[in-house]
C-alpha cells in the first residue's frame, strides 16, 4: 500500500498534475466527485478529506454529515480527455465515518463485504461486463422520440460513421486509463454500441464501469453527440444490458471449471447458479433499478424475462457460454438480467450472494433449458416450472421487502434506502399520464 | 568373575541414595547387568544418581546389554559416554526405544561434543542417507530414511542438551537446533518430494516443467522464529514461481501444489518410521478454504487487500526456512513492510485487542493450573508481552524486530523498553518454563504442554531439570515463575509508566514520547491527561498512593479493556480522593481478587455508575461480594423503611432518607447490570420494586404526617396508587418514567369534595418530594382519564362514571397495564372489578378495532419527536417497543373476556400465553420478543452508559461503541449492533403488520 501512495504521490510530481479528483459513488448509482489540489494528496492518504455525507443520496443522513473519504491508490489514473493542459488525475475513494469505520452506506464498502465474504470461503470472484448503450444525435427528444445517431444494426460496419470512430476513440482512452477492452461493436439497435471490457475482480470491474460510463460520456460530448446508458430509450429496438460473466477462482485456479462435469461445470459453479436463479427475482429491483428498466426486461427480443438456466441458450436468464478446449481458466457464466444503469457495485453483491448462498445451502440446479422461453405458453412455462422474474418496478420491490439476503448484503440501511428511494420513484411514476394513453383514450373515451 | 553378590556392600538405602525407587528391582537389575557385562556394570551405578528416571534408566540399560553387549561393555568403560547414556536414556524412553531400536546409534555416546550439531552438519547427514536418484527411487523408503535420519540427529541433540552444564542457559541453543532440523528435514522432504513426482506423474508433468517449479517454504510461529520445541505442530506457508516464461503460472501451481502436498506427507504421513511432526499450513492466506500454494503476487495482494490485522502479526515471525530461500526472501521482504509499515496504524488499538483476546482463549478449567504454555504466567503470557512491545516500538525503531523471544527482549531491553532487571528476569523465565516443556515433552516425544499429574511422573520431570529436585521442589519453583510471569506483563508495560510519569526512581525510565506511544496503543484517547492521573494517583507518601503505586499497573490494563479508559481512570481519581484512607477500600483493592477489576471494568464503561459512585463511594464495597450487588427485595426495602419511619416522624426528612436508598439501590442495580451479575428481566424486576416502594414509602410518609383542615388524612380518605405503562407491566428500566393514576374513597363522612382535595394534595406533597435533583425521578399521569385536563385523582365513583359514559378505546386499552399497588385491598378489589369490564370487555365493536389502528398509524407520524428517525426510535419506531405491545393489547382486548390465561400486564407473559391459546404463532411471537427484548436492553444500557435516557439509537459511533460494550459485544461492534437493531426491527415490523392490520 505504502509503494503504492509512493507512486501517486511521485507520478504527480514527475506529471505536473493540477488536480486530482476523488470519485466515489452514491446508492443510485451516480458518480460523485470532489476535486482536490495535489498539496492535499498526502494528508487525504493519511487521514481522508472530510465532506459534507448528507448532500449525496443515501450516503449519510442529515445528523450525521461529516464523512471522510480515503483514496484508494491502486485506483490512481490520469485522466486523458483533460490533455496536457491542467493535467487531472482520479482515484476511487472508500468513504468512512470520522472514527475510521467503512460508512455502511457506502456501495464500495458494501461490495467489499460481499468479497470479504467469498473471501472467507476462498473465493475471489471475477466479473467481466458487456455494455450496452446507445449513441444520439443530442438529448433533446424528437418528435418520434430520441434520435439515433445511425441506422445500422448488429455488428454492422457503418463506412465513415459516427459510431465506429467513436469506439475507437472510446477504447483508446480506456485504455490509456488502464481499462482493458475485449470487444466492441455495434449492437442491434440503431447508434447501438457494445463494449466488453476485460475481465477483473468484481471491486475492479466495479470501478471500470464508473470510469466507463464517464468515459462515454466524455468522448461523446468531443464528438458533438450523446451517449445513454438508459435501460430501454426505443420501444421498437432493443435495450441496453450489461450482461456480466463470473466466475470464482480458489487461489489461481478457475472453481467453475470442472473437466468431467456437464458443460464443464464444477458442482461449485452448478450451485452458484442454483443460488443466483432462486434469489433473482428478489435481487432485480437493485440489478434493474429503474420504471424504465421493466421495459427491456419484458420488451420481447432476446431480452430475460424468465428465471431458468442454459447452454448458449439466448433467451436464458443465466448463459453457460460454450467451453473452449484447454481454456479451464475462462469456464464461467453469464448474468443477462443487470442493465446498463445498474449500480455495480450494489448489483455485483447481490449477485455474489445469491451465488454464494446457492453454495453454502448445497441448493441443487434446476433442468437446463434448451427452448426459447418466450416461444412456450404461459401454462407450458407453468408446467416446467419457469417464474417470470418481476414484470414491474413495483412488483420487484415487493420482492425486495422481503428479502433476508438482500438486507443483509446491502445492509439494513443501504436497504431501507433502496426500497424508499424505489418506492417514491414508483409512485412519481404511477401518477404520470403517459404518451402511450393519451394515444389509445383520448379520441376514443 | 562374577561373584555371587555382584553388588555386596550396596545396601538397600544406598541405592536409594542413588535415586532407585524401586529398590529390589534395582538390586536384581544391577546383577543382571554386572552379570552380563562385568565390573563396568558396577562402576556405572554412580551415574545413575543424574538420571532423571534411574529406575527406568537401568533396565533401559540391562536391555541394551542384552541385545549388544560388547557394544554396551565397551561404552560402559569409558565413565564419560557412560554417564552420557544413563542421562539419556533416563530422561526419555522415546529415544531409549529408538536406540533400542538403532543399537548402532550407540556409538553417538563416545565422544563430547563441544558444539551442537550444526545446519551443514544435518544437511550433510540427511544427504548420505536419503537417495533421490531416479534408478533406485522408491519414496516410502526414502521417507523412512528421512525420518531415521531425523531422529538420530534429534538424539544428538538431546545428548548435548542433557549434558549442558547450565540447561536453563542453554535453551536458546537447544530451541535453534530443533528448529534447524525442522528446517532441513523440510527440505529434505521436498527433495523427496520433487522425485516422487517425477517418476509417479511421469507423462503428466514434463521434467523440465518440475525443474521449473519453484516452492518456498515459510516457517511462522516457532518454527520461523528459531526456537522449536522437541515436538510441536510446524506452521509453514508455501510460495511459488515459475522460472520459465513458458510454463504458465497456473500449470505451475498445479506442480506446486503437489510437491506442497507430497513434502507434507513426507514427514507426516503413515509409513514404517512413525510420522514426525504435523506440519501445519492453515496459516495461510483464506486458512483451511485457501489454496495451499500461491504466487508471491498473490500472497502480496491478498494481504493488500483482505488480511485481517491478526494475520500481520503472525508474519511477524516468518521466516523462509526450506526450498527456494531466495523466493522466500523475497516474500519475507514485501511482507515485512505491510506488518510494520505505518498504513497499519489506524487499527493498531485494535489488533492489540485481537491479540489480547487471542491470548486468554478458553482452556479446559481443569488444565487450567497444569498449563506450562496456556495458563496463567505460561509462555503465552511472555510471548504476549514481548510481541505487544515490538509491536509499539517496533514500528519506528527496526532494533527491536527479532523473531525469537529471547533476542527480542534482550533488544527490548538494549533499546531501553524495558529495564534490564526485569528483562533478565523475563528472559530467565521464559528459558525455564521452556525447560519443563522440553523435558516433558523429551520423555515421550510427544507433543504436550501440561505438566504431569502424577507425582512419579513429576518426580522425573524435576529430576532431569536438575537431578537434586524433587516433585516438591519442581512444583514450587514453577509457581514462583508464575507468579513472576504473571506480574510481568504489568511490570513491563505499565508500571514503566508509572516510573517515567513519577520521575521518582532513577536508573532506567521511558521517555515522555514513549510513554504516550504505550498509553496511546492500549487505547487512551488523551494520553498526556491520563499521565497527569496516574502522576496524582501515585505520588506522596500516604498509604494509598503505596498501594495505588502497586495496583496501578493492573488497573491501567482494566481500564484499557473498556469502552472509555480516559474517563475510568479520572473517575477512578475521583473515587479514590472521596474514599481518601477508608481501610477497608484500601483493602478491597489490595486483597479482593475480583473486586479492583469489577469496580475498573464498571469505571470505564457506564457513565451512571461513575457519577452515581460519586453521591455513594462506599458502594465500591459490594464490588467484594457478588451477592451485595443483586436488587433488593420488596420486603428487604420495606423493612429499611420501616425502620427509618419509624424514627423520622417529618416527611421532608423522611423523603431524604429515601432518596439515599433509592440513589443507593439504582448503583447497585447498575453495577449489577455492567458487571454482568444481573440479567435484564432481575433488573426490570428491582426497578419496578424500587419505584414501587418509593412512591409507597413517600404516600405513606405523606399522608401520616400530613392533615386537612387538622384532621389527619389518614381519617379522611382511603388512597391508593396504581402503575401503569412499563411500570403497570414490571417492565421498568433504567431512566423510565413511572406512569400513575390516583384513586381514593372518602373515609366515613368526608364529603366527596374534601376527599378529593385530600386527594390532590397527597399526590401534590408525594410530587414534590419525590423530585430528587441528583437522580431523576419523573411521574407521568398522562394516562389518566381526560389526559393532562382530566384531575390527577378520582374516586372509584367518578372512575365508574367516567368509563361508562366517556371514555376512548385507547382508555380502556391503557388499562391492561394497569395494576394496583397502593392502598387498602378493599380499593384495589373495587378498582379491578371496575377496569376488568372495559379492559377485558364482552365484545369489542369493529369501529373501536379501526380506532385503535388509525390511532397507533396516528402515533407513528405525529409522537415522533421532530427528525427523529423512524427506523430508529426504540419506543415508536419500526418494529420497535409499541409495535409489539399494541399487537398484543390489541388481541387481549378482543380476546381477554373469553380467555383469562391471556390477562397479565406484562408484555412477554403476555405473549407467551396469546402463543398456547393459538392466537399468534410461535415463530411470530419469537420474532417480536426478540425485538422487545432487544430494543428494552439497549435503552437500558443507553442510560447505563451514557446517563442520559434517549428513546433513539445514537448515530454516533462512540456511542454505539459504548452501548454495545455493556450488552457485552465484544470491542468493535457499533456496526454490528445497528445492523442486528435494525434487521430484528425491520423483520418485527413485518410480523407486527401481519398481526395488527390483519
Amino acid at each position: 500500500m505504502d509503494k503504492q501512495r509512493d507512486f501517486v504521490l511521485r507520478t504527480i510530481e514527475e506529471r505536473n498534475v493540477k488536480f486530482v479528483r476523488l470519485w466515489f459513488t452514491d446508492v443510485a448509482g451516480t458518480l460523485k466527485s470532489v476535486a482536490i489540489a495535489p498539496a492535499e494528496i498526502e494528508g487525504a492518504f493519511a487521514e481522508g478529506i472530510g465532506f459534507d455525507g448528507s448532500a449525496i443520496e443515501g450516503l449519510a443522513r442529515s445528523y450525521e454529515a461529516d464523512m471522510l473519504a480515503h483514496p484508494d491508490p491502486t485506483t490512481f489514473q490520469i485522466l486523458p480527455w483533460r490533455g496536457e493542459i491542467d493535467p487531472t488525475a482520479r482515484m476511487f475513494c472508500d468513504i468512512s465515518t470520522p472514527d475510521g469505520v467503512p460508512a455502511s452506506a457506502d456501495p464500495r464498502n458494501v461490495l467489499r463485504r460481499a468479497l470479504a465474504k467469498a473471501a472467507n470461503m476462498g473465493f475471489t470472484f471475477y466479473t467481466h461486463p458487456e455494455i450496452e448503450f446507445y449513441l444520439l444525435k443530442s438529448s433533446q427528444i424528437g418528435p418520434e422520440g430520441p434520435i439515433p445517431v445511425d441506422k445500422a444494426g448488429y455488428f454492422d460496419n457503418v463506412p465513415g460513421g459516427t459510431a465506429h470512430d467513436f469506439r475507437r476513440r472510446a477504447v483508446n482512452m480506456l485504455e490509456q486509463l488502464g481499462i482493458s477492452v475485449e470487444f466492441s461493436h455495434h449492437e442491434g439497435g440503431p447508434g447501438q454500441n457494445e463494449i466488453d471490457l476485460r475481465y477483473a475482480d468484481a471491486l475492479t470491474t466495479a470501478d471500470n464501469i464508473m470510469t466507463f460510463r464517464t468515459v462515454i460520456k466524455e468522448v461523446a460530448i468531443e464528438q458533438g453527440v450523446y451517449a445513454t446508458f438508459m435501460p430501454k430509450p426505443f420501444t421498437e429496438h432493443p435495450g441496453s444490458g450489461m450482461h456480466t460473466h463470473m466466475s470464482l477462482f480458489e487461489g489461481d485456479t478457475n472453481a467453475f471449471f470442472d473437466a468431467s462435469g456437464q458443460y464443464q461445470l464444477s458442482k461449485t459453479a452448478k450451485q452458484f447458479i442454483a443460488g443466483l436463479l432462486r434469489h433473482a427475482p428478489e435481487i432485480t429491483a437493485v440489478t434493474n433499478q429503474y420504471v424504465n428498466s421493466y421495459k427491456r426486461l419484458w420488451g420481447g427480443g432476446e431480452a430475460p424475462s424468465f428465471v431458468c438456466w442454459g447452454h448458449n441458450n439466448r433467451s436464458a436468464l443465466i448463459r453457460v457460454p460454450l467451453y473452449k478446449p484447454g481454456k479451464s481458466q475462462s469456464s464461467r457464466i453469464e448474468y443477462r438480467a443487470i442493465d446498463s444503469a445498474a449500480n455495480p457495485y450494489l448489483s455485483y453483491a447481490l449477485i455474489l450472494a445469491a451465488g454464494l448462498k446457492g453454495i453454502e445451502e448445497g441448493y441443487e440446479l434446476p433442468a437446463e433449458t434448451e427452448d426459447n422461453v418466450w416461444d412456450l405458453s404461459d401454462a407450458e412455462r407453468r408446467a416446467m416450472g419457469i417464474q417470470p422474474l418481476p414484470q414491474s418496478l413495483e412488483h420487484a420491490i415487493r420482492m425486495l421487502e422481503e428479502s433476508e439476503l438482500a438486507a443483509e448484503t446491502l445492509g439494513e440501511q443501504v436497504f431501507s434506502y433502496v426500497l424508499a428511494n424505489k418506492r417514491r420513484e414508483w409512485s412519481d411514476y404511477r401518477a404520470q399520464v403517459t404518451p402511450y394513453e393519451l394515444k389509445t383514450n383520448l379520441e376514443t373515451l | 568373575m562374577a561373584s555371587s553378590d555382584p553388588v555386596a556392600g550396596q545396601s538397600l538405602a544406598a541405592l536409594a541414595k542413588y535415586g532407585f525407587t524401586e529398590l529390589d528391582q534395582a538390586l536384581t537389575g544391577l546383577n543382571q547387568l554386572v552379570a552380563l557385562i562385568g565390573d563396568s556394570g558396577r562402576s556405572a551405578l554412580a551415574h545413575f544418581s543424574l538420571a532423571a528416571n534411574p529406575d527406568y534408566a537401568l533396565a533401559q540399560l540391562v536391555r541394551l546389554a542384552e541385545l549388544d553387549t560388547s557394544a554396551i561393555k565397551k561404552l560402559l568403560r569409558n565413565s564419560d559416554a557412560a554417564m552420557r547414556l544413563i542421562r539419556l536414556i533416563g530422561a526419555s524412553e522415546a529415544l531409549a526405544e529408538f536406540i533400542a531400536r538403532n543399537p548402532d546409534c550407540l556409538s553417538l555416546f563416545d565422544k563430547p561434543r563441544n558444539l551442537i550439531v550444526s545446519y551443514q552438519e544435518m544437511t550433510e547427514s540427511f544427504q548420505a542417507e536419503v537417495m533421490t536418484s531416479k534408478a533406485t527411487f522408491v519414496a516410502s523408503e526414502q521417507v523412512a530414511k528421512l525420518r531415521n535420519t531425523y531422529r538420530r540427529i534429534l538424539l544428538e541433540i538431546a545428548i548435548f542438551d542433557l549434558n549442558q552444564k547450565n540447561q536453563v542457559q542453554g535453551l536458546p541453543v537447544i530451541a535453534k537446533a530443533l528448529a534447524d532440523l525442522a528446517a532441513v528435514s523440510l527440505d529434505q522432504a521436498l527433495r523427496i518430494a520433487r522425485a516422487e513426482l517425477l517418476t509417479q506423474e511421469f507423462g503428466k508433468f514434463e521434467p523440465e516443467e518440475i525443474q521449473a517449479t519453484e516452492l518456498a517454504v515459510i516457517g511462522m510461529g516457532k518454527g520461523g522464529a528459531g526456537e522449536l520445541n522437541y515436538i510441536s505442530d510446524v506452521d509453514v506457508i508455501f510460495v511459488a514461481e515459475s522460472t520459465n516464461p513458458n510454463l504458465a503460472n497456473e500449470r505451475m501451481l498445479e506442480i506446486a501444489t503437489k510437491l506442497a502436498t507430497r513434502l507434507m506427507r513426507a514427514i507426516d504421513s503413515n509409513n514404517s518410521e512413525s510420522p514426525l511432526w504435523q506440519v501445519d499450513a492453515n496459516l495461510r492466506p483464506e486458512g483451511k478454504s485457501g489454496a495451499l500454494v500461491r504466487t508471491l503476487d498473490s500472497h502480496v495482494a491478498y494481504y493488500e487487500r483482505w488480511a485481517e490485522n491478526w494475520e500481520f502479526q503472525a508474519l511477524i515471525k516468518a521466516t523462509p526456512i526450506a526450498g527456494n530461500i531466495q523466493l522466500g526472501e523475497r516474500y519475507r521482504n514485501a511482507l515485512s513492510e505491510l506488518v510494520w509499515g505505518s498504513s497499519r496504524r489506524e487499527n493498531f488499538v485494535e489488533s492489540v485487542q485481537k491479540m489480547r483476546e487471542r491470548v486468554t482463549e478458553n482452556i479446559p478449567a481443569e488444565e487450567l493450573d497444569w498449563q506450562i504454555k496456556l495458563g496463567v504466567g505460561g509462555l503465552r503470557d511472555v510471548e504476549f508481552t514481548v510481541q505487544l512491545l515490538q509491536l509499539v516500538h517496533g514500528r519506528e525503531d527496526e532494533s527491536v524486530r527479532a523473531a525469537d523471544t529471547v533476542t527480542a527482549i534482550a533488544q527490548l531491553a538494549k533499546a531501553g523498553y524495558i529495564g534490564r532487571a526485569e528483562a533478565s528476569l523475563f528472559s530467565e523465565n521464559y528459558k525455564f518454563l521452556r525447560l519443563l516443556e522440553h523435558r516433558i515433552q523429551l520423555m515421550h516425544l510427544r507433543r504436550t504442554h501440561l505438566m504431569p499429574h502424577k507425582v512419579e511422573l513429576q518426580r522425573v520431570v524435576a529430576r532431569s531439570v536438575n537431578p537434586d529436585w524433587n516433585a516438591e521442589k519442581l512444583l514450587s519453583e514453577w509457581n514462583e515463575i508464575k507468579l513472576s510471569v504473571r506480574s510481568l506483563h504489568q511490570r513491563l508495560f505499565y508500571r514503566p509508566l508509572l516510573v517515567a510519569v513519577a520521575k521518582a526512581e532513577s536508573g532506567f525510565t521511558l521517555s515522555d514520547d514513549q510513554v504516550m506511544d504505550r498509553l496511546a496503543a492500549v487505547g487512551f484517547i488523551d494520553p498526556r491527561g491520563a499521565s497527569q492521573h496516574i502522576q496524582a494517583l501515585t505520588s506522596g507518601l500516604t498509604r494509598r498512593a503505596q498501594i495505588q503505586r502497586q495496583l496501578l499497573p493492573v488497573l491501567l490494563e482494566w481500564f484499557a479493556k473498556g469502552t472509555d479508559p480516559d474517563s475510568a481512570l479520572l473517575s477512578f481519581r475521583r473515587l479514590s480522593e472521596n474514599l481518601g484512607e477508608s481501610h477497608w477500600y484500601l483493602r478491597m483493592l489490595r486483597d479482593s481478587s475480583g473486586a479492583a477489576e469489577r469496580l475498573a471494568n464498571a469505571l470505564s464503561t457506564s457513565k451512571l455508575v461513575t457519577e452515581l459512585f460519586e453521591l455513594i463511594p462506599e458502594g465500591a464495597a459490594w464490588l467484594d461480594e457478588p451477592d451485595l450487588l443483586k436488587p433488593k427485595t420488596l420486603e428487604e426495602l420495606s423493612n429499611e423503611s420501616d425502620s427509618l419511619a419509624s424514627r423520622h416522624k417529618d416527611a421532608i426528612a423522611m423523603a431524604k432518607a429515601l432518596h439515599h436508598i433509592r440513589r443507593r439501590e439504582t448503583l447497585r442495580m447498575a453495577l449489577g447490570a455492567v458487571v454482568g451479575e444481573t440479567k435484564l428481566s432481575e433488573i426490570e424486576i428491582g426497578l419496578t420494586d424500587l419505584a414501587q416502594w418509593y412512591l409507597s414509602s413517600l404516600a405513606d410518609a405523606v399522608i401520616t404526617s400530613r392533615q386537612y383542615n387538622d384532621e389527619p388524612l389518614s381519617s379522611l380518605i382511603d388512597f391508593g396508587l396504581v402503575a401503569m405503562g412499563r411500570f403497570g407491566g414490571s417492565e421498568l428500566g433504567f431512566g423510565s418514567d413511572a406512569d400513575l393514576m390516583a384513586l381514593y374513597e372518602p373515609i366515613g363522612s368526608t364529603s366527596v369534595a374534601i376527599a378529593q382535595k385530600c386527594a390532590e394534595l397527597i399526590i401534590a406533597e408525594v410530587r414534590k418530594l419525590a423530585t430528587d435533583p441528583l437522580l431523576e425521578f419523573e411521574i407521568d399521569m398522562d394516562l389518566r382519564p381526560e389526559g393532562k385536563n382530566g384531575p390527577v385523582a378520582r374516586s372509584l365513583e367518578s372512575y365508574r362514571a367516567y368509563y361508562s359514559r366517556w371514555s376512548d378505546i385507547w382508555e380502556n386499552q391503557a388499562l391492561l397495564r394497569a395494576r394496583f399497588f397502593y392502598g387498602s385491598a378493599e380499593l384495589s378489589a373495587g378498582f379491578g372489578e371496575l377496569v376488568d369490564q372495559y379492559r377485558y370487555p364482552k365484545s369489542i365493536e369493529q369501529a373501536s378495532i379501526i380506532e385503535i389502528r388509525r390511532i397507533k398509524a396516528r402515533m407513528e407520524t405525529e409522537r415522533l419527536p421532530q427528525g427523529a428517525d423512524f427506523n430508529r426510535h426504540l419506543k415508536l419506531g419500526r418494529g420497535s417497543l409499541s409495535d409489539i405491545e399494541w399487537v398484543v393489547q390489541l388481541l387481549q382486548l378482543k380476546h381477554g373476556n373469553d380467555l383469562p390465561a391471556i390477562r397479565t400486564s406484562k408484555t412477554l407473559e403476555a405473549l407467551d400465553s396469546l402463543v398456547e391459546n393459538g392466537l399468534v404463532q410461535a415463530h411470530d411471537a419469537r420474532v417480536l420478543k426478540e425485538s422487545w427484548v432487544f430494543c428494552s436492553r439497549i435503552r437500558s444500557a443507553s442510560v447505563l452508559w451514557s446517563n442520559r435516557r434517549s428513546d433513539v439509537l445514537p448515530t454516533d459511533r462512540r456511542q454505539l461503541e459504548g452501548i454495545a460494550r455493556i450488552l457485552e459485544y465484544p470491542r468493535g461492534s457499533a456496526t454490528t449492533l445497528e445492523e442486528e437493531y435494525l434487521s430484528r426491527t425491520r423483520r418485527a415490523r413485518l410480523v407486527f403488520e401481519k398481526l395488527f392490520y390483519a
